[in-house]
């Protein structure tokens, strides 16, 4: 069979290389090769303690073709501001930082440092991949973890009772230039994001859901569908939100039931039926919320 | 990969903790028990085709509005996609999984649009082979006839198709009618085979133009005489002026002749002889009606036909069967109509009509065209290939009898002009077998199409050997990953106002312009089969999946691959397997 020109549907160039150690099915690990393909080979990555600080490999191996810099937990926003700094000093403004963080070093350990360089408006990228707990140290709870779920910390009959902190209103409250929310399900949306994050001066953060096989208790070829299930039951509506005022919404699901996503996965198989009705009102009350201030 | 670094000593070490090699030097794939591989299946409308056209490609040339390459694809199996895109009764839409998600895809609308693309092309680059010297005869020239002739003569064989009657086509020339079938269509794609180098005599007739030991003396024979045979209703009055058979109406019809018939035409029967005796005795300016035995869930016609037929307001009785024929001075007059009710299913599967005693009731008529079903004429073929009515053959169309091979109407198959088609292929790929000294049997699981009865040319001539894909696997809607579907209604057939149909004998469907052929081949879900998405290649967080160096497809590189699966899971179509690892 000859075949038609193909025209590729996101960038070509792999800026991540194979044999990362990942787990199967990492949504963390597409992100990063996502977000690569996005801000192309001028970008460096500050990575603080978590899932990545594993998989981008042990010295004196790399799993990226950009140099990442391994920091501290509580870092990756000063150490980024830094890095910033310094490039500019030395007149390469024109390359991309990135702090690169799990939820654990975002919401939590690194929470003081981030909200710091958001109020300064420094000039970077912060992306927090975000699997809701922490995952590389045997899934503890973070403040990411959401309401009604399963970790070590938080075990069978004492899911975890309070909601997931809301990190894009805390970010959106510093009126940074940009924020937003992408999903691996959606590469096309999650690209273009980037790309446009990487065009503005200033602060930008990017949140990322993503899907832990061990941790969420799911198949390793589930990631994806997860990812999809969640923005189209609304929990994780891919938005933007420029200073803190202008709202977009990128993509209105119909709005499937949050019982197919949860069912999805090992980590709520304890909820009560009370629960899933607690966690669609909340989801709704969010949306309702969301919906207005979309100018 | 990278090298792998070694530091043998302290002095070694650079100044800064500085990684210069790559995780390549890890080899992920040792942590893979399943491993996910690229593996073609049958999409269900390919299976469903008794021609076994290989749709689902047709629909990825049509899609990208590459027309030629589409009408390639479908002559491969098929050399009369015009005629079939208008006379079709198209299994392949029942069968499409699309029909799950929001409506089937419209296949006999593009394979129509396909074949009027075609119409003029020429079949000359379908020959597959140089001339051989075998002779192979044809008794019969419809589509069983022909279809066997294209294929045989592609494969380089001297092919003589006898007809008996003036024109060649079979049932297609004088059974189907103008309004359905337009003879200038049939033409070109009769016309076409001719200058392929197929030999049609017509006016010949097996065993009285020629005797049946004249047409043995060939390397092989392949009958496919048809029924015409009209089923009597066993009625008294039968024979009455004014009662006409079914077939017999249409083919002089057909033929041209001018039939007068009464106001008030009764047709007999449920079948797609009696949709088009009772559309044609609409447009001679009847009043036709149907009558039927059973009830319209139980007619054998093609839901198409009925349909046109109802918006053509013509009425249809149900549940009656005319018990007597009422004449005056050898004219029909009338006709005595009995109530059915249905009883138990009877070996058809369909509920039996049985008689309500005492309903019997009389309707007044000019004509009745009798339209019950047909049966074989089989006074000119040898005995022993004949029981209950049908020419004994294996579905190859192989008869206990070699050289003589069999197929269309004559043997146990559905009646219908694209069963005859496949059962012609079929029987050509078995005559050539059986020409070289072999045996088709040993190779039908390679070229086997699913599991309907359906075989493919194209893995005949070339793909039967040692290929490792096992395409009977069919694509049901469970395997389709609909979130990459977006739902959309199938384009609407243009058709002819039911004022301007009555008429004239104009053709009432038309053809969907190009724009509406390739959007409509877009809805296509290409079960089972690569269209080269991206969706494997953008999904794999291991970066182990590449398009292949001709960017034709892609790869797994399974020294990396984790088999974690995602690939299979998000393939839409299912054209990915995830296999345990070592087996």
């Amino acid at each position: 069979m000859n075949h038609v020109d193909i025209q590729p549907r996101i960038p070509e160039p792999e800026l991540m290389y194979s044999g990362h150690l990942a787990c199967p099915g990492c949504g963390a690990s597409l992100a990063m090769r996502y977000a690569l393909k996005a801000l192309g080979k001028n970008t460096m990555v500050i990575i603080p303690a978590c899932c990545w600080s594993i998989i981008a490999g042990p010295f004196p191996y790399s799993a990226l073709d950009v140099p990442i810099y391994h920091t501290a937990f509580e870092t990756a926003a000063a150490v980024a501001s830094g890095m910033k700094a310094a490039l500019d000093q030395l007149g390469k403004s024109d390359v991309t930082v990135m702090a690169w963080a799990g939820d654990g070093g975002t919401y939590d350990i690194g929470f003081q440092a981030l909200s710091g360089a958001a109020e300064r408006n420094e000039d970077f990228l912060y992306v927090c991949y975000d699997n809701e707990a922490y995952m590389n140290t045997g899934i503890q709870r973070s403040s990411s973890t959401p309401f009604g779920a399963w970790t070590t910390t938080t075990p069978e009959n004492h899911t975890k009772e309070r909601p997931k902190k809301d990190i894009v209103g805390i970010l959106a409250a510093h009126r940074i230039p940009y924020l937003a929310t992408v999903s691996v399900a959606y590469p096309e949306d999650f690209i273009r994001k980037f790309q446009k994050a990487k065009s503005i001066r200033g602060m930008k953060f990017i949140e990322i859901l993503s899907p832990c096989p061990p941790g969420w208790k799911t198949a390793d070829d589930q990631s994806i569908r997860i990812s999809r299930l969640a923005v189209e039951s609304r929990i994780f509506p891919l938005l933007e939100i420029e200073h803190g005022e202008k709202y977009t919404l990128n993509l209105e699901p119909e709005g499937i039931s949050v019982r197919d996503y949860l069912e999805a996965q090992g980590r709520f198989k304890k909820l009560s039926e009370k629960d899933v009705e607690h966690i669609q009102k909340e989801v709704d009350r969010k949306w309702e919320a969301l919906k207005k201030r979309i100018s | 990969m990278s090298k792998k670094i070694t530091f043998t000593s302290i002095s070694d070490l650079p100044p800064l903790v500085v990684s210069l090699g790559t995780t390549e030097v890890n080899p992920t794939g040792s942590w893979r028990y399943l491993r996910p591989v690229y593996h073609d299946k049958t999409a269900p409308c390919i299976e469903g085709c008794p021609a076994s056209e290989d749709i689902e490609q047709y629909m990825y040339w049509a899609a990208r509005g590459d027309f030629d390459k589409a009408w390639e694809v479908l002559v491969e199996e098929n050399p009369f996609p015009a005629v079939c895109g208008r006379v079709c009764y198209h299994p392949c839409e029942s069968s499409c999984n699309r029909d799950h998600f929001d409506q089937s895809l419209g296949i006999n609308s593009i394979e129509r649009f396909i074949g009027d693309h075609g119409l003029d092309f020429s079949l000359d680059k379908f020959k597959l082979a140089g001339e051989r010297e075998q002779k192979i005869a044809i008794a019969g020239a419809g589509p069983a006839g022909l279809a066997a002739a294209y294929h045989l003569r592609r494969l380089g064989y001297q092919v003589v198709v006898y007809e008996k009657e003036e024109k060649p086509g079979g049932i297609l020339q004088y059974g189907i009618p103008r309004y359905r079938l337009p003879k200038d269509i049939l033409a070109a794609e009769i016309s076409r085979l001719e200058r392929f180098g197929v030999e049609i005599k017509t006016g010949v007739q097996i065993g009285k133009d020629i005797s049946w030991e004249e047409f043995l003396q060939h390397d092989a024979v392949f009958l496919a005489i048809g029924v015409h045979k009209s089923r009597k209703l066993n009625v008294p009055g039968e024979d009455l002026d004014g009662v006409l058979a079914g077939l017999d109406f249409l083919s002089r019809i057909n033929k041209g002749e001018n039939i007068q018939l009464g106001k008030k035409v009764a047709v007999i029967g449920g079948g797609n002889t009696a949709m088009d005796a009772v559309r044609t005795a609409l447009r001679l300016g009847s009043t036709p009606a149907i009558y039927y035995r059973r009830t319209r869930a139980e007619m054998p016609a093609i839901l198409d036909e009925i349909e046109e037929a109802e918006r053509e307001g013509i009425p249809m009785e149900f549940l009656v069967t005319p018990v007597e024929l009422i004449g005056e001075n050898g004219a029909l007059k009338a006709m005595k109509l009995q109530k059915m009710k249905l009883g138990e299913p009877d070996e058809s599967g369909r509920r039996r009509p049985v008689p309500v005693e005492g309903s019997e009731y009389v309707v007044e008529v000019d004509n009745v065209i009798t339209a019950i079903g047909e049966q074989g004429d089989f006074t000119s073929i040898p005995e022993k290939l004949v029981e209950w009515g049908v020419v004994k053959s294996d579905a190859f169309g192989q008869t206990e009898q070699r050289p003589v091979f069999a197929g269309g109407d004559i043997i146990e198959q559905p009646h219908t002009v694209v069963h005859a088609i496949g059962s012609g292929k079929k029987a050509a790929m078995a005559i050539h077998t059986y020409l070289n000294g072999g045996d088709i049997a040993p190779l039908t699981d390679k070229i086997r199409v699913g599991d309907k009865g359906g075989y493919s040319f194209l893995r005949f001539r070339d793909g039967h050997e040692g290929d490792p894909i096992d395409n009977r696997e069919v694509v049901t809607f469970e395997h389709i990953n609909t979130s990459y579907f977006t739902r959309k209604d199938r384009h609407e057939v243009p058709e002819l106002d039911v004022g301007a149909r009555i008429t004239s004998f104009e053709e009432v469907k038309g053809t969907i312009d190009r724009e509406a052929a390739m959007d409509e081949a877009l809805r296509c879900f290409n079960c089972g089969v690569c269209n080269m998405c991206d969706n494997c290649l953008v999904f794999c967080p291991d970066v182990a999946i590449k398009r292949r160096d001709d960017r034709f497809r892609y790869e797994i590189d399974y020294a990396y691959c984790k088999g974690c699966g995602i690939c299979v899971i998000e393939c839409p179509r299912s054209a990915l397997s995830l296999i345990p690892e070592g087996k």
